[in-house]
């Protein structure tokens, strides 16, 4: 079913589009970034500045992005996700034209009230692509195999900029999320086993090498693989993060220690403790208790995300929908396992909570198309 | 896949014969048809849908239990404060060439402040200073009182001063782990090591950096943890390095000399076994360098072996005499003009002590030393051939050892290189080097011809260097150094047992102004050992020297650095496992006869 099936009349118009929303999930966002600035006040000490009172202005901002993306009709977003891939692929080289400059090896762009980091646009605008390509592509070639290099090399591009930033934990990111949508798009699963497999074959292979002749890395390079796998080895160097925030889960046991009471993070202990580490103060102050109760809503933004998927009748609603859903679902995930010690440390801010504007931003933009082709999803009721 | 008919015949023909149109059976099988595979579409994405959410939940679990065993685990702390595990893993030990301790890591503490948390911030103040009398009462009351939020109040403490800031029992007083550098021998070997520091602290650690000596050259893989902690192996030896240094402080302190150093490398592998300078220091405690207007090569933390150049004098005459026979101009015997007067351009040249040799032969000229007659053997080789044996023997550069400071060492070298530099650089004037230099130079003589580059690394064996002069050459050139000491200059160099061989030198020390010191010289003596198949080089040097002897103050080489030379190497050979030799008779004059 495309677009064109639909019956213009069966949309919500104007104003009458609010009552639309899907208001269960906009709350839930509204929570999470509550949350969040409970913990960049604690963070600060008991302080507005100098981090919650920027955070709060930009969540503001981000609210008004994703009301205004949520109004334009969905089959807008559908039609210039081409557009809006080749514009961050613009940006992407951008970035590393302007770093070769004079910036150094920068990730972003300033665009004076906020910094913008174009690997995070680069993570919706894929999934766009992706979600529009298999909504033109008809069901049956889905799985051809020169239909499946496609968007295989639509994904590759970006991720070989993005690589080259360097930014390892971005790139593998956007594999994760575009591969998810084209399994999502129903890609014949053959060619899923084969990825993995042939992944996993590779790195075993180079870790069977190890200490036979014919050796596919130098010892000191395996060492350091071991060190960014296993990072207690190094407990002062790079296990740092990871054993501080370890501790801070540890002491906040069952219920925490109280808002405002975690030492790790107050003292200094915990680098990063306001970005990428934020996580270790809630469970220090909150406890078990508080970070399962984050972690439950975030599953619930993601049950949120599905359900819509399944509402939507058209192929773009759906996977797009998902692919944002599964987006977001990987920065927390990833976020939380690094933090645990569960993955090496990559530089992945937890969502909404994170003191940090390029993410939220384009996370919000993001939920604003979520909304978008929830209003404008096919209703029977009116048709 | 079967595919149903869109026109089905029958139902076709019944239509026709019923009179409707068949072409309503086709668009109804048509929409049947898009239908069904909108169906298969919608159930294929949902069951995808349905795997990602499994994928999803599996997530969420993996995530929720290892929440759950992280906050419900005992907050161990990190192993790096577990003294003596990890930590020592920070920063690699460096071990002599038998493998003992010369450099390794030492737990400690740091002491800093929080003024917010703090209970009692003048009483703490108070104490604070009762325990650490340096500290400044009304400074730490302000800093304690102030805006500040954190200051650092000592860097290292010791266990008991822990202990009583513990007991102050003031919260906003806080230790930090700090690993730090430890030189278990002291001085010992105190410039080849050279010292650490502390580069970017935190509460937590602290970088702790090489600043000089090996731990500077060698930081980045003393500091790799991809080596595994695997220790520095050094060329020294430990006992070497501390007899060594007895004897020369002893002469150091006999011969009134303002410092000292020495150099004993081994002449095949190039490996310094013990190298001494002369006022030294404590690495472990390194004193600040010397402020500006004060001249740093008196300073402790100078290293005279490698940094310290000087005309080395009467020791450089080897060199013209091993290259001329190299040359094929003389040969031990050749008789060489070394009479007076002499004169280049408007400069004299001159004896020491103004004598007259007239004739002598080649090795007569070392064995007396004759400026002349090595200056006019000088001029038979020529400038050009003189520089390139010269940095042949790496005279020209800076010492390839791995000592920080050695690149320091750039030997002077003059400017226009006129027959008048050629005779007083045949004589050891005119061109400054280092000790290092001059050992390295020696090594090449006594190992038979080959230039070896010293390290101070352990190796495991000996250098294919390349070859600056012929065997013979370099015999020639051991007999008649070894003669030096029979019957020459140098004889209180004899050591009982063992056969030495070496040349002295003396040279005036130049004025910072220019011109030269009449009673300030730099005595030299470089001398290898055992003198019939030389394993060890030894060259020690004395900085302004003066003693008296026979009623006359006494500062050449021969009365000063010669006996203490001498007494080294009665004492470290043994140590290298050299046995002591009885000398062979001498034949001449007695005849064998078999009746």
């Amino acid at each position: 079913m495309s677009y064109l099936e639909y019956h213009a009349k069966s949309m919500p118009s104007g104003f009458r589009k609010i009552l639309y929303l899907n208001w269960g999930l906009l709350l839930l966002l509204v929570t999470v970034a509550c949350v969040g600035f409970l913990m960049l006040y604690s963070v600060a000490g008991g302080s507005f500045t100098p981090w919650v009172e920027p955070q709060v202005k930009r969540f503001a901002l981000g609210l008004v992005l994703l009301f205004v993306v949520a109004m334009v009709p969905i089959w807008f977003w559908r039609n210039v996700s081409v557009l809006a891939y080749l514009g961050s692929l613009a940006l992407l080289v951008a970035v590393e034209l302007f770093g070769s400059v004079g910036m150094g090896a920068q990730r972003w762009i300033d665009l004076g009230f906020m910094r913008l980091q174009p690997s995070e646009v680069t993570k919706i605008s894929l999934v766009m692509l992706l979600a529009a390509y298999y909504d033109w592509l008809p069901p049956e070639k889905t799985s051809r195999p020169l239909w499946v290099m496609l968007p295989v090399a639509l994904i590759l591009l970006p991720v070989a900029l993005v690589l080259k930033q360097p930014d390892l934990g971005t790139s593998i990111l956007l594999m994760a999320a575009g591969g998810g949508v084209m399994f999502l798009a129903g890609v014949h699963w053959a060619y899923f086993v084969a990825v993995i497999a042939s992944g996993v074959g590779l790195v075993s292979a180079v870790f069977q090498s190890r200490g036979t002749d014919w050796q596919l890395l130098k010892d000191y390079q395996f060492r350091r693989i071991d060190t960014f796998l296993d990072p207690s080895q190094d407990p002062l160097g790079a296990g740092y993060h990871i054993t501080q925030s370890k501790i801070a889960l540890g002491s906040g046991g069952w219920s925490g220690r109280g808002f405002m009471q975690g030492t790790q993070s107050r003292l200094n202990f915990l680098p990063e403790k306001h970005t990428d580490f934020i996580f270790t103060t809630l469970a220090e102050e909150f406890g078990f208790i508080g970070g399962v109760t984050l972690l439950f809503i975030y599953m619930l933004i993601i049950l949120f995300c599905i359900a819509s998927a399944i509402a939507t009748k058209d192929r773009f609603s759906s996977l797009v929908i998902m692919g944002i859903g599964l987006n977001f679902f990987l920065f927390f995930a990833v976020n939380m396992s690094m933090v645990m010690g569960l993955a090496p440390v990559v530089g992945v801010p937890l969502p909404m909570v994170s003191y940090g504007g390029s993410a939220m931003l384009v996370l919000l933009g993001a939920f604003g198309i979520v909304q978008s082709a929830h209003i404008h999803r096919p209703r029977h009721s009116t048709r | 896949m079967i595919r149903t008919p869109l026109r089905p015949l029958a139902r076709i023909l019944h239509a026709r014969a019923v009179g409707e149109n068949p072409d309503r059976i086709e668009q109804e099988n048509i929409t049947l048809r898009h239908q069904e595979m909108q169906v298969q579409a919608r159930q294929r994405s949902e069951g995808r849908l349905l795997v990602m959410g499994a994928l999803f939940v599996f997530a969420f679990a993996t995530i929720g239990a290892r929440m759950g065993i992280t906050a419900l685990s005992e907050p161990a702390e990190p192993v790096a404060s577990v003294p003596g595990s990890a930590i020592a893993m920070q920063r690699a030990d460096i071990v002599d060439r038998k493998g003992r301790l010369l450099a390794t890591n030492f737990e400690t503490h740091s002491l800093y402040a929080q003024p917010p948390q703090m209970v009692d911030p003048v009483g703490a103040a108070e104490k604070l200073v009762e325990i650490f009398p340096d500290l400044d009462r009304d400074e730490l009351i302000e800093d304690f009182t102030g805006k500040r939020k954190f200051l650092w109040i000592k860097k290292k403490i010791s266990p008991e001063q822990q202990q009583a800031v513990h007991d102050i029992g003031d919260p906003g007083l806080l230790f930090g782990p700090r690993e730090m550098r430890l030189y278990p021998n002291g001085s010992l070997a105190a410039h080849v090591l050279g010292g650490a520091g502390f580069g970017k602290e935190g509460v937590n650690a602290a970088e702790v950096i090489g600043v000089a000596g090996v731990e500077k050259q060698f930081d980045s893989y003393l500091r790799d943890p991809a080596n595994g902690g695997k220790p520095l192996q050094l060329s020294l030896d430990l006992t070497v390095q501390a007899a060594a240094e007895r004897v020369l402080y002893g002469g150091m302190k006999l011969m009134n000399a303002k410092g000292a150093t020495s150099i004993l490398m081994d002449v095949h592998t190039g490996e310094v076994i013990s190298v001494v300078s002369l006022p030294d220091f404590d690495p472990n405690d390194r004193p600040r360098p010397p402020t500006s207007g004060f001249d740093p090569s008196v300073s402790p933390l100078f290293n005279r072996a490698v940094q310290g150049v000087y005309e080395l004098g009467s020791a450089f005459k080897i060199f013209t005499a091993a290259q001329a026979v190299d040359l094929g101009l003389a040969n031990s015997e050749t008789m060489i003009d070394a009479s007076g007067p002499m004169r280049i351009g408007r400069f004299p040249i001159g004896e020491f002590n103004h004598k007259n040799f007239g004739e002598l032969s080649l090795a007569d000229v070392i064995v007396n030393s004759s400026n002349r007659g090595t200056g006019r053997l000088a001029l038979q080789i020529g400038a050009l051939r003189q520089q390139d044996f010269l940095r042949a023997l790496g005279m020209f550069e800076p010492t390839p050892i791995e000592i920080a400071e050695a690149a320091g060492g750039r030997p002077l070298t003059p400017r226009k290189w006129g027959d008048l530099s050629t005779v007083t650089i045949s004589y050891g004037h005119g061109l400054s080097a280092s000790p290092m230099h001059l050992a390295a130079g020696y090594a090449a003589i006594a190992n038979g011809g080959r230039y070896v580059k010293p390290t101070i690394l352990r190796q495991d064996g000996p250098q294919e260097g390349q070859r600056v002069m012929s065997e013979e050459a370099a015999r020639q050139s051991r007999a008649m150094l070894r003669k030096v000491v029979t019957s020459g200059t140098a004889s209180f160099a004899e050591v009982p047992g063992y056969q030495v061989g070496g040349k002295t030198g003396t040279a005036d020390k130049p004025k910072p102004q220019g011109g030269y010191y009449e009673d300030k010289v730099i005595a030299t003596f470089a001398a290898m050992f055992p003198a019939h198949d030389p394993k060890y080089v030894l060259v020690v040097t004395l900085d302004e020297p003066e003693v008296i002897a026979h009623g006359k103050p006494r500062r050449t080489a021969g009365w000063t650095a010669t006996p203490v030379a001498a007494e080294m190497i009665g004492r470290v050979a043994p140590l290298l496992g050299l046995r002591p030799q009885v000398e062979p008779i001498e034949m001449a004059g007695i005849t064998l006869t078999s009746n």
